[in-house]
């Protein structure tokens, strides 16, 4: 459990953080005007939720003393 | 006790409810009030002078624009907001050697070097602050329309956002031993300490869990430093127009000399809680001695870098970085680079003639965490400033800047701030691990 918990965790803020950067923060687009916001607002604050989720698994691993 | 749980050295140890508190915690001192009145009034005077600045707009700092008003838009605030992000190298940079190359002499100074590097996270975030008219379109702003693109997102979610949040948790999974064992005292923190605890029992399961946990986060945390630590640099090394900023050795200049100003910063600090906490056999002469190895090899390796950089600029320079090139070597701000020069040299040979003769002493190396500081602030002034007033490559006259008493009161204010901070977390928590063999 814990360790399942943790894995998705990780997984998951990770993947908020690829997401944000590849997909919602338009990288591969730098010539236009019309590039210069993101594709979704806020896709820099997906960023950092992702950055908290994952680090936060380490604290879940920690405290964690439910059935293994 | 269960038959997991790790037996104490003195069975007596483990309800003290008389007992005080280790590293004088919770005790308040004539000399101990007297630092934190003078902390407090600093960091008022630096709060006015923020409330000034933000009633009345940046024109009552010395900071002007580019070009035509021939001054500088970034000046203190950009030049210490870089310097406090470097010093924040230190925690996890300590915390990775203990974990990963099991350095235990290191262990008694790596909550000061986690602390160090959450307090300069918080500081450098303020100081970048402190350099924005409108701060709070930015909090909003940077997170609805951060790009990617810009060195700016990195700066932004890998080193304020990540990097202090990992740090933060760090911090929080190397405490809760300590947490556990001060809980079983019958103090006024009492609370909080069973908080922090959260349920910790000291189990050979548990402290192998915190290994794991913190050798993984130390792991992570480490490449995540140096592309932190890099995106700062490449907030300037990527301006092509901006002679004296563009180059491919900004980011490496940059990590190392934040490990320089954050290694220098951990000596220091561990030099003063050592005699202010009564640690001195926990804080040894041994990790003072590491502490200073590692110095002198980033040293080095920034004052090769500094050649380097020294005879790119001058040996066939344009007009553009001829102008930059006088102005450092030998026009106006030849004083604040001769000056950063001889401070990493005199630290160096220093740490040079003690790691020869084997000879380390604490006020030395303190003296070369001093040295170095006064090298870094003065190399990351440089690094801003001049190339604003020097390096136009628009026909604009040549630009001056001088920060006025409102920018010095709010960085100065800043120091206090992160004085502050660590003095109170000193009296709430122990800033030296506590022994392997208090158990909770």
């Amino acid at each position: 459990m814990r360790k399942i918990v943790t894995t998705l965790m990780i997984l998951v803020g990770f993947g908020l953080m690829v997401l944000s950067y590849t997909a919602l923060g338009t990288p591969q687009c730098n010539t236009s005007v019309a590039c210069s916001n993101p594709r979704v607002a806020f896709a820099a604050g997906i960023f950092v939720v992702g950055i908290v989720v994952a680090f936060s698994s380490a604290i879940f691993y920690s405290v964690y003393k439910g059935p293994r | 006790m269960t038959a997991d749980t790790l037996p104490t050295t003195d069975p007596g140890s483990i309800r003290r409810p008389n007992e005080e508190l280790p590293q004088k915690i919770g005790q308040l001192s004539p000399s101990w009030i007297a630092f934190f009145i003078a902390m407090s009034v600093i960091t008022a005077v630096g709060i006015y002078a923020y409330l000034l600045q933000i009633n009345n707009g940046l024109i009552v700092t010395g900071l002007r624009g580019l070009g035509s008003m021939a001054g500088a838009t970034w000046g203190l605030y950009v030049a210490y907001y870089v310097y406090f992000i470097g010093v924040s190298f230190a925690g996890i940079t300590v915390a990775a050697l203990i974990r990963i190359f099991r350095i235990e002499k290191l262990e008694p100074v790596a909550r000061i070097g986690e602390l160090l590097t959450v307090v300069s996270l918080i500081l450098g975030a303020l100081a970048i602050m402190a350099d924005l008219e409108h701060p709070w379109r930015a909090i909003v702003n940077l997170f609805q329309y951060g790009r990617p693109q810009s060195p700016f997102f990195g700066t932004f979610t890998m080193v304020i956002a990540g990097y202090l949040f990992a740090s933060l948790v760090y911090l929080y999974v190397t405490s809760r031993r300590d947490a556990a064992i001060l809980a079983e005292h019958d103090s006024r923190f009492k609370g909080l300490y069973r908080i922090l605890a959260a349920g910790y029992t000291d189990t050979r399961e548990q402290r192998r869990t915190d290994r794991q946990v913190t050798f993984w986060l130390a792991i992570t945390i480490l490449p995540m430093l140096v592309i932190a630590h890099s995106t700062v640099g490449f907030v300037f090394g990527l301006q092509t127009g901006r002679p004296g900023w563009f180059g491919a050795l900004q980011a490496p200049g940059f990590v190392v000399l934040a490990g320089v100003s954050g290694i220098g910063n951990l000596i220091m600090l561990a030099a003063i809680v050592r005699s202010a906490t009564r640690t001195k056999g926990r804080i040894t002469l041994d990790a003072f001695a590491w502490l200073g190895k590692l110095l002198l090899g980033l040293l080095i390796t920034y004052l090769y870098f500094t050649a380097v950089e020294i005879l790119t600029i001058t040996y066939q320079p344009g007009a553009t970085e001829l102008n930059l090139s006088e102005a450092l070597l030998e026009g106006t701000y030849a004083w604040i680079f001769w000056g950063a020069i001889v401070a990493l040299v005199a630290a160096a040979a220093l740490l040079t003639w003690q790691a020869l003769t084997r000879r380390w002493s604490i006020t030395v190396v303190f003296a070369t965490g001093v040295l170095v500081n006064i090298g870094a602030v003065a190399k990351r002034y440089l690094i801003v400033v001049p190339s604003q007033t020097h390096g136009q490559l628009l026909p604009y006259s040549t630009g001056t800047y001088t920060p006025n008493w409102v920018e010095w009161a709010i960085i100065i204010g800043l120091f206090a701030l992160g004085a502050l901070m660590i003095g109170a977390f000193m009296k709430i928590f122990p800033i030296v691990p506590l022994e392997e063999t208090d158990s909770p």
